[in-house]
């Protein structure tokens, strides 16, 4: 049926001069070969294809085959396959570029997740050809087959561990493969064209590369995992896909400085900022530095004399922009970047003024914002790391300003109570021989110790939730009575001691007994109510739910371990209290 | 100044309990002088004075103050306590820019080729700059100069603004004392290149002397 079609339309058309086709003529000849294609008369289809008489028709009509033919390719049925390929060939080879374009690019957007890879695998090539012969004014179709590829690329599971990115079941590692090879000889072309003319910038197909290189870095590069494999000289597939992306860059004449540079120098809203985005996002940079900085990729071609300090300075601005993502890939490359950055400069040597850089303080908050919500273990426990190696990069001036800060901002209790631990260990260091500084000992430290020995909520504190805090601040005091001497009083402590008595101890007093009493009540109205309800009568008064997971009940025995355990809470930090105040007793009262 | 302060509080209001602390502490500290205050120890925020001074501590303070006069502006160091006291402790304002004096500078320059000896770049200008870097051994560790035909049109100077610790301090230093044109040899020592940690990346050790043939090009 369908085949009898075909050729009435051949027939029909053989008749018509070249350009006289109508769209019906058009729209025949596809529904029939389509038919055709799929009824399984791959071989007359072929024939028809193939035969001299037909080579306008195929010459105008053929790419409307493009579609059929490759899901029957897809599908590698045996017997149609063979004529299939040949027939998609020979469509290739005849039919116009512009047309075969917009064909090929059609069914690489179309095509369905599960058949990306393979769709993408079988047409790079015959869309290079293509685009090959379009000549000079094949930039914007190469800009948009790349963005096209990649965006189906993009939908790709990214590999997470070697043997997956090994095994590739999604394809992913073959098709950034076939996409290297896809762009060569156009990045030949530009590189080229560099010898001879000096002005590249304007070169519409070196931006096109551009654009592709700056979006291959945000996906998937920053989502891949691109450790070397250990004991071996071959790089794994994403890695070397990495690398290959760099050496375009550099290839289109782009240079690895300017590029980290760039946001650096323009910083007014350009017209066409947008554009200006596009070419150069926040993400794609930041992938780049931790390739050179952290994987050591294509740092031959960074020069080796830019000064420590100023490495971390522009890296500030990429670290943020991965830490401020929710994605493990990212949050740990941040990560990664940050210690590197940090590792080149030495300890107790970034200057105070480093902080009045907007970076420097909302990178540490955004660490911090890892260390206490990421679900991620590993990657809070080296945020906390990394927390500590930026702390002991800074001179003691630099450590003064920061602490204050930290501590202003934080809400946390745990930070900040481990803040006020780098802080005794500050003083400790200072009050050694040869180390004394006018940071941590002298008038300059008593902002910061008052800042410390305070309750955030004066007496209304909530002592269970601040424990952190308290103890650090309480330890801390308890530190200064024993180390500083009443006659030397190096940090301040003795002079300032009674307004820490009004302000700090008192209030603490009071906030205890407040917490205690509360506390007995509700123990004592719990045993009450459990005596009453009796052992049967154990039911919940409402279910919790987190994270989707229900909660087992709280028995009434839990219930009022919880409230004892708070009353053992209360007690520690009373303990401490009384032994400052026995130590205060003995030095103060003659 | 008033030049004569009238009691306003006769023995009886100041025994009398309508009368706080607070109040008398208040008068005390607005008018008496910074010596009075300190020796009365009334010194300091007024909560805490009232709390560590007796009501009839402070009777007798405000007597005192009357009978020997010591007002404000009456005490012969009290300008300069003001002034003391004014100058708080800002010590942190400092400038960055404090040049201290930390001895001789800590890099070599042999001029190779001479420059225009006219054209010197200013800190925060943009230089361009051919070099190779070697360490002491002759180990090249990087350049921008490259020998090949085909790639000689390609590459580029090296682009940064000068003085302002974008670079190693070394090269910072050097490349200020240069003219447009010039060609130099710097031996930097290590404190002024990548000091005690090196560059595992880029193949520098440790406390590194580094040896750099620059050749300023253009500036601006």
């Amino acid at each position: 049926m369908a085949l009898h079609q075909l050729h009435d339309v051949i027939r029909r058309c053989q008749a018509i001069p070249d350009d006289g086709f109508k769209a019906e003529d058009y729209d025949q000849f596809q529904m029939a070969g389509r038919s055709c294609l799929e009824e399984g008369k791959t071989a007359e289809v072929l024939d028809i294809v193939t035969d001299e008489k037909n080579k306008e028709i195929v010459k105008s009509m053929g790419w409307n085959l493009l579609g059929p033919l490759v899901k029957i390719v897809l599908k590698k049925e045996a017997e149609s396959l063979q004529h299939c390929l040949t027939t998609l060939k020979h469509v290739l080879e005849v039919c116009s570029p512009k047309e075969l374009l917009v064909g090929l690019l059609e069914q690489i957007e179309d095509a369905d997740v599960d058949n990306i890879a393979e769709t993408i695998i079988l047409l790079l090539q015959p869309l290079q050809t293509a685009l090959l012969k379009l000549g000079k004014k094949k930039a914007s179709s190469l800009g948009m087959s790349l963005s096209t590829v990649l965006n189906q690329i993009s939908q790709l599971p990214v590999p997470y561990t070697k043997e997956q990115e090994e095994e590739d079941v999604y394809g992913l590692c073959q098709c950034c493969a076939a996409l290297i090879e896809f762009v060569k000889p156009f990045v030949d072309e530009v590189d080229r064209g560099r010898e001879s003319k000096a002005i590249v910038a304007e070169n519409e197909q070196r931006i096109e590369l551009l654009k592709f290189c700056m979006k291959s870095l945000g996906n998937p590069v920053l989502q891949s995992q691109l450790d070397k494999i250990p004991d071996s000289a071959e790089d794994p597939p994403l890695r070397h896909f990495a690398a290959e992306i760099l050496v375009i860059l550099s290839c289109i004449g782009e240079s690895f400085p300017a590029l980290l540079l760039h946001h650096l120098v323009k910083k007014k809203a350009e017209p066409g900022f947008l554009e200006e985005d596009v070419k150069y996002p926040m993400e794609s940079l930041a992938c780049l530095s931790y390739l050179l900085f952290v994987q050591h990729i294509g740092i031959e071609r960074f020069p080796t004399v830019f000064s420590p300090v100023f490495i971390l300075q522009f890296n500030m601005q990429y670290i943020e922009v991965l830490l401020k993502s929710s994605e493990e890939s990212m949050l740990s490359k941040g990560l990664e970047l940050y210690e590197k950055s940090l590792q080149r400069t030495e300890d107790n040597s970034l200057p105070m003024q480093l902080l009045e850089v907007k970076c420097f303080l909302s990178v540490p908050q955004d660490l911090v914002t890892v260390m206490t919500l990421c679900p991620i273990q590993h990657l809070r426990t080296e945020a906390l790391a990394v927390f500590q190696l930026y702390i002991d990069k800074f001179d003691t001036e630099g450590k003064h300003k920061l602490f204050g800060c930290l501590l202003k901002i934080s809400q946390h209790a745990g930070v900040q109570g481990y803040i006020i631990t780098n802080i005794k260990n500050q003083i400790d260091f200072s009050l050694k021989p040869g180390n004394s500084n006018v940071w941590f000992s002298g008038p300059q430290l008593l902002p910061l110790l008052h800042l410390v020995l305070s309750l955030p909520e004066g007496p209304e504190t909530d002592l269970l939730q601040n424990f952190d805090r308290i103890m650090g601040s309480l330890n801390l005091l308890r530190y200064l009575l024993i180390r500083d001497k009443e006659w030397d009083n190096h940090t301040g402590i003795w002079t300032e001691l009674y307004k820490i008595e009004e302000n700090f101890l008192k209030l603490l007093h009071t906030g205890l007994k407040m917490s205690k009493a509360h506390y007995e009540a509700e123990i004592k109205k719990t045993k009450e109510n459990n005596r009453k309800r009796g052992p049967k009568e154990s039911k919940a008064v409402c279910t919790l739910t987190v994270g989707g997971e229900k909660l087992s009940n709280v028995t009434p025995e839990m219930h009022l371990q919880v409230l004892q355990s708070a009353m053992f809470t209360f007690d520690l930090i009373e303990s401490v209290l009384a032994r400052i105040e026995e130590i205060i007793e003995v030095k103060v009262k003659p | 100044m008033a030049a004569e302060l009238t009691r306003e509080w006769s023995d009886e209001q100041l025994k009398s309990d309508d009368l706080a602390k607070k109040d008398i502490i208040k008068f005390l500290q607005d008018h008496g002088a910074d010596s009075f205050l300190a020796e009365h120890k009334l010194m300091g925020n007024i909560k805490n004075v009232s709390k560590t001074a007796k009501k009839e501590q402070l009777i007798a303070a405000y007597n005192n103050l009357f009978e020997s006069k010591r007002f404000k502006g009456t005490d012969p160091l009290e300008k300069v306590t003001e002034q003391v006291k004014a100058v708080k402790i800002e010590e942190k304002e400092s400038k960055p820019e404090e040049v201290v004096d930390e001895g001789p500078p800590k890099y070599t320059k042999y001029v190779l080729k001479k420059g225009d000896k006219e054209n010197f770049p200013k800190k925060g200008e943009a230089v361009g700059c051919w070099y190779v870097g070697t360490l002491e051994d002759g180990t090249v560790f990087d350049s921008n100069v490259t020998t090949s035909a085909k790639k000689k049109k390609q590459s580029r100077p090296f682009s940064f603004k000068v003085g302002l610790g974008r670079v190693i301090r070394g090269w910072d230093e050097a490349v200020l004392t240069m003219s447009k044109g010039e060609k130099a040899r710097l031996e930097i020592q290590s404190e002024w290149a990548y000091g005690r940690k090196g560059l595992p990346d880029a193949k520098i050790p440790p406390n590194a002397n580094l040896i750099f043939e620059v050749e300023l090009v253009s500036i601006d």
